[in-house]
């Protein structure tokens, strides 16, 4: 029956079915099913197949919005149960993440927040229009040791490099590592601004994400 | 450059055609562009002494000049960056520009829009007057004779254009005193009377008033040539705008000019010769000459109303996207550089916000949606979509993000509307069927074209709500691990390969019909009177591309809400159709200042509900 619970819920979150991930959970908790397990053995299963069909091209943004969304709709059943059970998940990292200022695009950024968070990472999602500053507080009164930057136009990618250079006066700069990210950034201006990492879409930020916090 | 362990390959756009093609290493551009099934003139078969080839290089690497080239070639036109398509090969991937004349066939311009009768009453009157010829016992001065000539008739002129006055004494001498005074009659803000030309009186050749419509795309510009005496329309002239060139969407052309000292003056500079080109052929076609034209509307979206007249656009690069200028201006043609009657104004109507223009505020006028019954939305879909909604005289608008996927970009085989495009895509028995634009050989897919083949698609069951395709459907082919639907086999396109659609394509098409669903949602649910979009009581579609796709499919894929057809309304170029209104009537030109006041603007981006709507309209 275990494993059958978490076939099905890997499955939903496949198809990006929120309803019925959210059904399978709560039908699995009140089954006597550890949430641990359900997370681990169940969702994140789930994203990593959504993530290979990312990469091979069957699946699209569509099937990572719904995919995310039937993950974090288990998880806000979840969390609650965890904590009920003074258990918390091992987290990856901690991300600051943002739209930079002037730039009030919302979704792209937001897909990257849900699938990190998906991911293990403790997500501080900052909105849109966020001025250097912002980031800075954040970074500060979280101890985050990764910043997420998001541009969506040629317009606002400069104020990128305007967040790398104020967390360097800020003395953060060595603390934290910065990944860039939107349509019109490559890796070359990635290169260019001095931000650690680049990705090209939301799959690939957890990839990047994952593996500066390695190092 | 990718190097698949033979000849390397290199990536080539055809610009504004929007063809891209990959060609290997040796080629010349002309066999890039045959590749790409874009028609160049070869007239001496690419031997390199015809210069029937020409294109620009925009960037990219290319083989040094050939003794051909040299000779041909001014050095104006190679400082410019002029080739002959036939000699120069890529050393890189190269991004060119092909002028018009170099394209066989032309592109299929959208000119049209339908006719509103107006009441004639256009904002430059004319004045026929016999003057009296200076005496020795009169000795007014010339200015002050026709002045006086013109309040005996009832008539004052508070001003006369510089132009006009510098070269009136000569005018006057030269008609023997009997003359046709255009009175612009409506300077903004103070009422004062303007006279902007002296013609020959009625009858005589070059008497008869003009106006200029013009309609600034950020692809394509449509010009009109209008007798204001009787409010015909003479002549039409179309052109892609040349600014495609620094980029093809709005924000890299605001980037032009944010990081050129002379960006702003060059996207200006080449805006304007190109409508002085137009200018010339409308003159041209109507026998007519560019000093009869006594007064011009422009219309276009905020930043091509900015980028022609020379407004700052640096605010509409960045939130919160603010206009410089939205209120209606009037600005004298020769301090545009725009070539018709040099004391002349250019009336530019007013913006709404940063990302909803003049060319709105202009559709909106001539397609009467204003004054609709009911609740209905006015939309035209372009790379930014913009759409109202009007119930009970408010007027809400908001611009949408759609993407240049209809106009062909970012689909893999997307086209503009040309010669050769697959413009109607259906499956019968199974079977793809199509048709292309001008019945030629197919080389691509234009938008109207992508929109019928996923609304069939979806009809036949290749692809699922979310833009799956089914891999074991028959029409189905995967390659390469990815997924596509062949809609013309390689040995009947007009460049010996499949025109396919991939599943990549259909996400394009999910991304931009979802945003102009999400508009179409929030304004709706801002408006209020009604729960549900399909409660409708019209649906205004402007614009080339809405006035070429099929309503079914547009509906089918959920980019409309589903209404009865009689409620939809295919307008054409409605910005234009306004902008000649604005010409012909005084009232109209008013009509759209009091619109455009009027317009509560939603913010799309930051609105409570958008990200929700756009999520659900992504699917099918």
């Amino acid at each position: 029956m275990r494993d059958e619970f978490f076939q099905k819920i890997t499955a939903s979150v496949v198809d990006g079915e929120p309803e019925i991930t959210v059904d399978l959970t709560k039908r699995a908790i009140e089954a006597g099913l550890e949430p641990m397990a359900i997370i681990d053995q169940g969702l994140i299963p789930g994203m990593d197949i959504v993530g290979k069909k990312f990469d091979s091209g069957e699946y699209f943004l569509p099937n990572l919005i719904f995919s995310a969304k039937a993950m974090q709709a288990s998880m806000d059943i979840l969390e609650p149960e965890l904590h009920a059970r003074n258990q918390e998940r091992k987290m990856a990292g901690k991300v600051v993440i943002g739209t930079v200022q002037g730039d009030i695009h919302e979704i792209g950024k937001s897909l990257v927040a849900t699938m990190l968070a998906a991911n293990s990472f403790q997500v501080y999602d900052l909105g849109v229009d966020v001025k250097p500053e912002v980031f800075i507080q954040k970074v500060r009164e979280t101890g985050s040791n990764l910043v997420g930057l998001s541009a969506l136009l040629t317009t606002t990618m400069p104020v990128q490099k305007d967040v790398i250079l104020a967390l360097q006066e800020a003395g953060l700069r060595d603390k934290v590592k910065v990944m860039v990210g939107g349509a019109p950034v490559t890796r070359s201006w990635a290169d260019e601004i001095g931000a650690d990492g680049f990705a090209e879409d939301a799959i690939g930020a957890v990839v990047v994400a994952k593996s500066l916090c390695k190092e | 450059m990718i190097n698949f362990g033979g000849m390397p390959t290199y990536k080539i756009e055809l610009e504004p055609v929007g063809r891209r093609t990959e060609i290997e290493a040796g080629l010349t551009l002309l066999e890039a562009a045959q590749t790409a099934g874009v028609e160049l003139v070869a007239t001496c078969g690419g031997q390199g002494i015809c210069e029937g080839c020409r294109v620009r290089v925009e960037n990219g690497k290319l083989t040094p000049l050939t003794l051909e080239e040299e000779a041909l070639f001014s050095c104006d036109d190679l400082s410019k960056g002029y080739r002959l398509a036939c000699q120069a090969k890529p050393l890189s991937d190269c991004k060119i520009e092909i002028p018009p004349e170099s394209l066989t066939t032309p592109q299929r311009l959208q000119l049209e829009g339908h006719e509103q009768e107006v009441e004639l009453d256009p904002v430059v009157k004319s004045i026929e007057l016999q003057i009296p010829a200076p005496t020795l016992h009169d000795l007014r001065s010339d200015v002050v004779r026709l002045k006086e000539k013109l309040l005996e008739q009832g008539m004052a002129a508070t001003n006369i254009a510089y132009p006009v006055s510098k070269n009136l004494s000569e005018t006057l001498r030269s008609l023997n005193w009997h003359t046709r005074i255009s009175l612009h009659t409506n300077e903004p803000g103070n009422g004062k009377s303007t006279i902007v030309a002296a013609l020959p009186p009625p009858d005589k050749a070059g008497s008869t008033m003009l106006g200029l419509a013009v309609d600034v795309g950020t692809t394509k510009l449509a010009t009109y040539l209008v007798n204001l005496d009787t409010g015909e329309t003479l002549a039409r002239a179309g052109a892609m705008n040349p600014q495609i060139g620094y980029g093809e969407d709005v924000i890299s052309r605001i980037m032009v000019a944010n990081d050129r000292v002379d960006g702003r003056q060059i996207l200006q500079t080449r805006l304007v010769e190109t409508l002085n080109d137009l200018v010339i052929e409308l003159c041209n076609i109507a026998g007519m000459q560019r000093d009869q034209i006594v007064d011009a509307v422009v219309v276009g979206n905020t930043a091509m109303h900015h980028l022609f007249a020379g407004f700052p656009v640096r605010q509409l690069g960045a939130a919160p996207y603010v206009a410089s200028v939205s209120e209606p201006v009037n600005i004298r043609s020769h301090d545009l550089g725009l070539n018709i009657a040099p004391g002349a104004f250019v009336h530019l109507p007013p913006n709404i916000a940063g990302y909803v223009g003049a060319d709105h505020v202009s559709m909106l006028l001539a397609s009467e949606t204003v004054v609709s019954k009911g609740i209905v939305i006015a939309l035209d879909i372009g790379t930014n979509t913009e759409v109202s909604v009007v119930r009970e005289g408010r007027i809400l608008s908001c611009s949408c993000a759609s993407g240049p996927a209809f106009e062909g970009a970012h689909i893999t085989f997307g086209m503009r509307a040309a010669p050769g495009a697959i413009e109607r895509v259906q499956i019968v028995d199974g079977k793809v069927l199509y048709h292309t634009i001008g019945g030629q050989p197919a080389v691509g897919i234009c938008g109207s074209g992508i929109l019928d083949a996923v609304a069939v698609l979806l009809e036949a069951g290749v692809i699922d709500t979310k833009g799956n395709m089914d891999s074991t459907h028959p029409l189905v082919r995967t390659r390469d691990g990815k997924r596509e639907v062949i809609l013309t086999p390689a040995e009947k396109t007009g460049h010996g390969r499949d025109v396919v659609v991939t599943r990549h394509d259909v996400n394009e098409i999910q991304l931009a019909k979802g945003a102009i669903r999400a508009g179409i949602e929030v304004l709706v649910a801002e408006a209020g009177g009604i729960t549900n979009s399909s409660q409708l009581d019209g649906l205004i579609v402007a614009g080339a591309f809405g006035t070429y796709l099929d309503l079914g499919s547009a509906m089918r894929v959920g980019m409309f809400p589903h209404l009865p057809m009689e409620r939809f309304r295919q307008v054409g170029n409605a910005a234009g159709s306004g902008a000649r209104q604005m010409l012909l009537s005084a009232e109209r030109r008013d009509m759209a200042a009091q619109i455009a006041k009027k317009v509560e603007y939603i913010e799309l981006t930051t609105h409570s509900r958008f990200t929700e709507f756009f999520i659900k309209s992504i699917l099918f």
